[in-house]
């Protein structure tokens, strides 16, 4: 194949030069290279041409992705529409998003699966290089430490223009393969990549010595111990009488400036000796002049039971159950463990109290404890929020709670990731195994003594990475001993153990099946996902089914976990803005808005939201309801066969929504657009006019039209008519929230129940189901749709002229001490935010309520008894994001 | 001698045009979709992006053939042949324009537009093989040993059972209209009387239903369907073997259409005129107005596909079963009744 010369081999026939150089001339195919050139031309074109997209999307960027395919970018201009669910099928990967630790095992798989000649994308800051999640725990640095890339396509997410760029320059690159030095034709070079394991981290089999090495000589647990941590404070304590509440604030910090407890914060307590290159910037500073660390008011969330009757409530309970029962903290009352299932049945079964849902659950990583929260809300007397408390030890993996699942079934899931990331463990939980990380990752993530493989200091921003004059800019991996994003604890000895056939994510979660025919059947076991074309993202179900009908199931989850709130802690208030967006990156606004509740209701009157602010507020939160509930009615239609077309109709409108968040935020999906106490631009002149025209003139008119084509259809009757069905009560006991939870009858939203903002001037009905099945929770989101465009009328007819912040824009934020949760009504459902503040730049804790996630905690419930398809079309309604369920 | 020459021809141009066919219906259905969505479609290779099929083509048979190591070999290879060439062999017995002793002659006698003209069989025939395809997804899902495959095998053989019962009893009332099982006798009695659709419409729409569900297209595409099964039978197959499952859909798109013009829509009739029935000039006009209407019905059959959700596995059975087959009878026996009546 290599013969590259021109000169003829001697037993060929002499011939006349003169007569050989005419052939040359005439003859087209003179010699080999000629001849690859040319097959390689039509086999190049024929690659190029037709690069087949294999079907998967890892997180936001993979909406992007999507988006290519609808019809304002149209990617099958280029024949690359046809995105394949099956590996065998397809030609190129596109990486689109952030490879988290617990999926890359199953991305080498699908990598080792796709036939050669096989291309990768790498989509977006994250697959290139772990982007804004990168120093998280659970977070691969980039796909291509694992897989060979092709073309980079740099973005947070990349437009979809962009990827289709990406496309062309990969087809480019086609265009210079050549048939001599195709490596897929070369035996000698081995393609597969081995499959990474997941022991207690991710380990690159590749480097198992090496790392077995690195482990026992405990490099990194060198290196960490001279770190500056993060502070740690005492849990807060019951009020003494009439004493101040500022002086309440945590004890030990309490005669500190702020900057001296930051100071603390970075260098533990010896500021002085920790090395210049990773202390932080603020340390450096001189110190301000001493003054308290200034407290929130105390309540735990805006709209609750107030002061008087928690106290009312403290005495009953302590009447009912003993003294000593119930004790105020900070206006939650402290349950001493073995008393908190009593309690909580008889708050929820009281008549006068009826504290039926458990909005959220949460835990916090106190000096003295770790406390385990609960915000109870009332389906029957909406808005009389209340906060439980209950404290265990400390010590890793020491303490134990009752588990408040027979009272709050909602409760399961929460309580699985207060064990996967505190190490808490619940009395009692039907089945208490880790949720986000997987079965034998080393560490308890969210406790405080936790530190990140990548940790540099307790506060971003880090100091300037480029050593002056030497023009050299360092990475996070050199600081890690491994060269990357890994840290196992220097005792482990298990290597032999190690198989990357075994499947620890999902062992643990396999479900049992009951007997359902007469006949004797054969049942077995399917696990669709993480990579399947409907589960939304990287989610998996353990399936067993008898024939086609499904015996058992257990969600899988934690694939495309990012360690948000881990991360959220070492954001500085205002730094943590764009995480928010890449929540649930369908409604970035949505989220913006809980977080800026949250924060602001610790603020007080220092972020008193201006006029015109509420309103822009409302209007983006709105148009992110319509923008989402189009996409969730879209892709369930496609997720019960419609292929594509309904999904890419309401495409065509969220693109329209798309534009004006551009236009104002200057993003499409993560628009990072709210501040605390107001939002970050005023409106450009002519938004309002085209907002106007938008909302009075086209959009009632679209979801008409998407009524009429879709609600009769024979077929979707069919499919959505009693399936998946959830009664009122279940659907509250469950936890669920927002569409799915009113579907079943219960007439709940945040924005009525606990109004926040604006929502209470404005004329517009919750909407409320009958059945709880598909049908219905279709059908509310889609009047929900038409609620919105109604607030968005009022809205933009009333806008006022004015102020869109408080002060001056400020990027030094201070927030006193304390404690906020806030919920606001996301399209999902009840998005909450819990804010522990310390005074400090950062937050203490800081935890999200998430919809999708919890919403999932029913899944099932509603499949049992059901089809395989009845499946895919249940979680199509429940409309998550994995985002917002792994975060 | 010149007969076997002759059929050798015929062959060999039905076999050629309908691959180069499939390759476009691909192509065509790619534009339909484009369209029914509100996009472009290919467009980038040739002129409105015609050359996209050879591209595909080119492509697929370029890859990679993986042969997992867990698939049961010997079927594994064997189903997408099954599936394409029982897809082919209905052509056989298909008119493709008149047949009979009036066709243009060339040499010494009239060409015949069929391969294997007057078999009077032909409607069995096509049934027969019909029922055949199924074997390719069955046993592609059983030999590729994966879950998803496994169920779309099951669910396919589910189908072709509850279908092919409908769908046979559908068309005995043109048969016992016609008289006959030979397809050509069916078009011709329809040229003189009326067109099927006409004097049987519900014998045609259960057959329609049934149609769809035989090619595996929305709504009835269970054993494929995406959405669940990924890609149920022919997850496991890379390279030309999923490129010839994919040709097996459409040849059999193609068959169907063929046959439901043929036996409803009035074959090789045009609407309204009333063709002669010998002579060059007639024989094209009839085989382009064959043509046109199998064309017609496949575009039919794909703008169906982008428009309707799919129907759930059981209430398929259902329908087969509750709805359709009852029907069918139904339709049958009145149909005998009153030619009875009439006959009399
Ligand atoms: S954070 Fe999201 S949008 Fe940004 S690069 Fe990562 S996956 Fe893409």
């Amino acid at each position: 194949m290599s013969v590259q010369s021109t000169v003829r081999p001697e037993w060929t026939v002499v011939i006349d030069p003169v007569l050989q150089k005419e052939l040359e001339q005439h003859i087209f195919v003179t010699n080999w290279p000629k001849l690859l050139e040319m097959i390689d031309t039509v086999y190049n074109w024929g690659r190029r041409s037709s690069l087949w997209p294999l079907g998967f999307g890892l997180a936001c960027c993979a909406i992007e992705m999507i988006c290519s395919a609808c019809s304002r970018f149209d990617i099958s201009r280029f024949g690359a529409e046809v995105f394949r669910g099956s590996p065998r099928q397809a030609d190129v990967m596109i990486v689109s998003g952030t490879v988290t630790k617990t999926m890359m095992p199953m991305i080498a798989r699908l990598y080792d699966q796709m036939p050669e000649p096989k291309y990768v994308i790498s989509m977006g800051a994250c697959a290139s290089g772990g982007g804004p999640f990168k120093e998280g725990y659970n977070v691969v640095s980039g796909i291509d430490k694992y897989l060979p890339v092709d073309v980079y396509v740099p973005g947070c997410p990349p437009t979809p223009q962009a990827l289709l760029n990406g496309l062309i320059a990969l087809q480019k690159k086609i265009d210079g393969e050549s048939l001599a030095d195709a490596v897929w034709y070369k035996p000698e070079v081995e393609r597969d990549i081995p499959v990474p394991v997941l022991g207690p981290d991710l380990i690159d089999v590749r480097f198992l010595e090496i790392t077995a090495e690195k482990t026992a000589q405990g490099v990194l647990d060198a290196i960490q111990a001279d770190m500056p941590k993060p502070l740690i404070i005492p849990a807060p304590q019951p009020e003494k009488a009439e004493e101040p509440a500022a002086a309440q604030a945590s004890a030990a910090a309490a005669p500190m400036s702020a900057a001296d407890k930051l100071r603390a914060k970075m260098g533990g307590a010896k500021p002085a000796e920790a090395p210049a290159a990773e202390a932080p910037k603020p340390a450096a500073k001189p110190a301000a002049p001493a003054k308290k660390i200034k407290k929130a008011e105390a309540r735990p969330s805006l709209v609750w039971l107030g002061n008087d009757k928690l106290k009312a409530l403290s005495d009953r309970l302590n009447g009912e159950f003993g003294a000593g029962t119930s004790t105020i903290i900070e206006a939650g009352l402290l349950i001493p463990a073995d008393r908190l299932l009593a309690v909580g049945k008889f708050l929820r079964d009281d008549r006068s109290t009826r504290y039926d849902y458990l909005a959220s659950l949460q835990s916090v990583h106190y000096e003295d404890c770790i406390e385990v929260n609960y915000h109870l809300d009332s389906t029957v007397h909406p808005g009389t929020l209340i906060e439980l408390r209950v404290r265990t030890d400390e010590a890793e993996g020491k303490g134990e709670v009752p588990s408040l699942t027979d009272i709050w079934p909602g409760a399961e899931f929460q309580e699985r990731e207060v064990f996967d990331m505190m190490g808490v463990r619940f009395k009692g939980h039907p089945n208490l195994t880790r949720i986000l990380m997987w079965e034998g990752y080393a560490y308890y993530p969210l406790r405080k003594d936790f530190l990140e493989p990548y940790y540099e200091g307790p506060t971003k921003v880090f100091d300037s990475r480029v050593e002056e004059g030497h023009g050299h800019h360092f990475r996070s991996e050199e600081l890690n001993p491994y060269g990357t994003n890994l840290k196992i604890p220097r005792g482990y000895e298990d290597w032999d153990k190690l198989s990357s056939n075994d499947d620890v994510k999902g062992k643990n979660l396999m479900p049992g099946g009951v007997q359902i025919s007469e006949l004797e059947t054969d049942q077995f076991v399917v696990s669709m996902g993480p990579q399947h074309p409907s589960t939304h993202g990287v989610f998996r179900m353990n399936l067993r089914v008898d024939g086609e009908t499904v015996v058992g199931l257990k969600p899988v989850m934690g694939y495309m976990h990012r360690n948000h709130e881990k991360i959220g802690e070492r954001n500085t208030y205002l730094m943590n803005f764009p995480f928010t967006d890449r929540l649930d990156y369908l409604t970035s606004m949505g989220n913006n808005f809980g977080y800026a509740l949250a924060v602001e209701q610790l603020m007080g009157d220092d972020a008193k939201v201006p006029e015109r602010a509420e309103y822009i507020r409302v209007i983006m939160a709105e148009l992110t309801r319509v923008a989402s509930h189009m996409w969730a009615i879209g892709f369930f239609l496609n997720d019960i066969g419609a292929f594509f077309t309904p999904a890419l109709y309401a495409i065509e409108e969220r693109e329209l929504i798309l534009d004006l968040f551009e236009w104002a935020s200057g993003s499409r999906m993560m628009c990072n657009y709210f501040r605390f106490g107001g939002v970050a631009f005023d409106l450009p002149k002519g938004w309002k006019e085209r907002c106007h025209k938008f909302v009075y003139d086209r959009l009632d008119g679209k979801i008409d039209e998407l009524d009429k084509l879709l609600t009769g259809n024979e077929i979707l009757l069919d499919r959505c008519k009693g399936i998946g069905a959830l009664t009122a009560e279940q659907a509250i006991a469950w936890s669920t929230a927002g569409p799915v939870l009113r579907a079943s009858g219960v007439n709940y939203d945040i924005r009525r129940a606990a109004p926040y903002s604006i929502y209470d001037r404005f004329d517009f009905n919750v909407i409320v189901g009958k059945n709880g099945d598909l049908f219905d929770r279709y059908y509310v989101r889609l009047q929900e749709m038409r609620e919105s465009v109604k607030i968005l009328k009022q809205a933009v007819r009333d806008l006022p002229e004015g102020p869109i912040l408080p002060g001056k824009k400020s990027y030094q934020i201070k927030v006193p001490a304390g404690e906020a949760y806030s919920r606001v009504e996301n399209p999902k459902g009840e998005l909450g935010y819990y804010v522990v503040s310390d005074g400090s730049a950062t937050a203490y804790r800081y935890h999200v309520r998430s919809p999708s996630f919890i919403n999932l905690t029913s899944l099932e419930t509603m499949c049992v008894g059901a089809t395989v398809a009845d499946v895919v079309g249940i979680l199509g309604s429940l409309d998550i994001v994995l985002g917002e369920v792994d975060r | 001698m010149l007969e076997i020459i002759g059929l050798i021809i015929k062959i060999s141009i039905v076999v050629g045009v309908t691959q180069g066919a499939v390759a476009y219906l691909i192509l065509v259905e790619r534009k339909i979709a484009a369209f029914s969505q509100d996009r472009i479609g290919p467009n980038r290779v040739g002129p409105l992006g015609l050359l996209q099929p050879i591209v595909d083509g080119v492509k697929m048979f370029l890859k990679e053939d993986v042969t997992p190591n867990y698939v049961n070999k010997p079927i594994f290879i064997l189903a997408p042949f099954l599936s394409i060439v029982t897809a082919m062999i209905g052509f056989a017995v298909v008119p493709f324009g008149p047949v009979g002793p009036n066709g243009p002659g060339l040499f010494d006698g009239p060409i015949q537009f069929q391969i294997a003209p007057g078999i009077d069989i032909g409607l069995l025939y096509i049934f027969a093989v019909g029922s055949l395809a199924v074997y390719g997804v069955i046993l592609a899902g059983y030999s590729s040993n994966n879950k998803y495959s496994f169920l779309g095998g099951l669910r396919s053989s589910a189908q072709i059972i509850s279908y092919e019962i409908p769908m046979g009893l559908s068309v005995l009332g043109i048969v016992l209209l016609a008289s006959s099982l030979d397809l050509n006798t069916i078009i011709q009695w329809q040229d003189k009387n009326a067109w099927g659709i006409f004097v049987q419409p519900l014998g045609f729409f259960i057959f329609l239903i049934c149609a769809f569900a035989e090619t595996n297209r929305l709504p009835f595409d269970l054993p494929e369907s995406e959405q669940e099964l990924v890609g149920g039978f022919h997850t496991e197959y890379s390279s030309m073997k999923f490129g010839m499952f994919f040709l097996g859909e459409y040849l059999h798109v193609i068959t169907v259409s063929f046959l439901v013009v043929i036996l409803y829509l009035g074959g090789w009739d045009p609407p309204f005129v009333s063709l002669g029935d010998s002579g060059w000039l007639m024989a094209i006009l009839k085989v382009g107005t064959l043509i046109t209407k199998v064309l017609a019905m496949i575009v039919f059959v794909m703008w169906i596909r982008w428009t309707l959700p799919r129907f759930r596995y059981d209430r398929l059975m259902e329908l087969a079963w509750k709805r359709m087959i009852p029907l069918a009878i139904g339709n049958t026996v009145v149909t005998a009744l009153i030619l009875q009546l009439i006959r009399r």
